[in-house]
């Protein structure tokens, strides 16, 4: 998880329901990013952003974007990477 | 016994390639076919097709995928499948394969899917023709699936969607977007054909486990759901011997 807290929250687009619906057509629309699975979520001044991507890169994005287009609010980025290993159980269904 | 591996939403581009192909190399130990249940590319470009190729292509056992709604992102779904066939999987729409896996058939049918949502909270083929449209679009894709599963000639049949056929493997994601990411009909094409296991993607917030009206198990496959390369099924418990799989019919 990495956190960012930004001093200023004054910012021209506040933190209100558009704005989350915004971040989350962002995260969908942006052909930069085109996640659809990430939760999108507020708790008072912080925005949430959890779920779980393919790359490194791919969340770096994320973050370089919504900060780019949200200035000043409180970020809590808690965007995991997906584990690729093989499964070391099958599951019996006969 | 057939062993069944299966991954969705892997969203393959560029800065993905390699990541799976470790677990992949295992593969042939640990199931007789892949099946891919859409969402392969991030946009549905050719590119990031050629990359889905990349890390999927030459893996020693057969592969079986449908699209999902980003594959069509960049309206090249024709284009995105024939890169994926070029490669050597088998894409299926509408449609249906059997494998010979050591003497038993295993048949796979599949198709996209589409939303439209569940029982008593679905969407209804009346009024405006954007609305019309889209509940035909929901009907049109889940009599394909039936038909394809109704064609199959095989010994045990499975089901490949993108859109969930059930609610059940959706807890987790918000119930407001249910209609957005599946809907009854293909759990009622599931159910008409002898089906013994249905595999979808496309919820990443939702769970594993799942059944139809008619007791058919339903896995969601989606990569944040099962946290690994991609889940391993095991289906007929009988004393079968495992061979080389291969592709003995393909198409409709």
């Amino acid at each position: 998880m990495t956190t960012q807290h930004h001093a200023d929250i004054e910012t021209n687009r506040p933190l209100d329901e558009y704005a989350e619906a915004e971040v989350q057509r962002l995260l969908t629309e942006d052909g930069r990013v085109a996640e659809q699975g990430l939760t999108v979520s507020r708790r008072e001044h912080t925005l949430i952003l959890c779920g779980d991507v393919e790359s490194v890169q791919r969340r770096d994005e994320i973050v370089r974007l919504v900060r780019e287009q949200f200035p000043g609010i409180d970020l809590q980025v808690d965007i995991g990477l997906t584990r690729a290993n093989a499964p070391a159980e099958a599951e019996e269904l006969s | 016994m057939i062993r069944i591996a299966a991954v969705g939403d892997v969203h393959i581009d560029k800065d993905v390639v390699g990541r799976y192909r470790p677990a992949l190399e295992e593969l042939p130990d640990k199931a007789d076919v892949l099946l891919l249940a859409g969402d392969l590319t991030r946009h549905g470009t050719e590119d990031e097709a050629r990359c889905v190729a990349t890390e999927f292509g030459g893996l020693g056992v057969p592969v079986i995928a449908v699209l999902g709604n980003h594959d069509h992102q960049s309206d090249s779904p024709d284009a995105v499948t024939r890169v994926l066939t070029d490669a050597g999987i088998t894409v299926l729409e509408g449609t249906g394969t059997v494998l010979d896996c050591g003497g038993a058939r295993l048949g796979v049918a599949g198709v996209k899917g589409f939303g439209g949502g569940f029982a008593g909270r679905c969407a209804s083929n009346f009024g405006e023709p954007e609305m019309k449209a889209f509940v035909g679009t929901t009907e049109r894709i889940a009599d394909s699936l039936a038909d394809a599963l109704h064609s199959l000639d095989c010994d045990v049949k499975v089901a490949l969607t993108h859109y969930a056929p059930v609610p059940d493997t959706l807890v987790g994601e918000p119930l407001e977007i249910y209609p957005f990411l599946g809907c009854y009909q293909l759990g009622r094409a599931i159910d008409s054909a002898g089906t013994a296991l249905a595999l979808h993607g496309h919820a990443h917030h939702g769970t594993e486990r799942g059944t139809t009206p008619g007791g058919v198990r339903v896995r969601n496959v989606a990569h944040p759901v099962i946290k690994q390369a991609y889940s391993v099924y095991h289906l007929l418990g009988d004393d079968a011997d495992i061979e080389s799989p291969s592709l003995v019919h393909a198409g409709r």
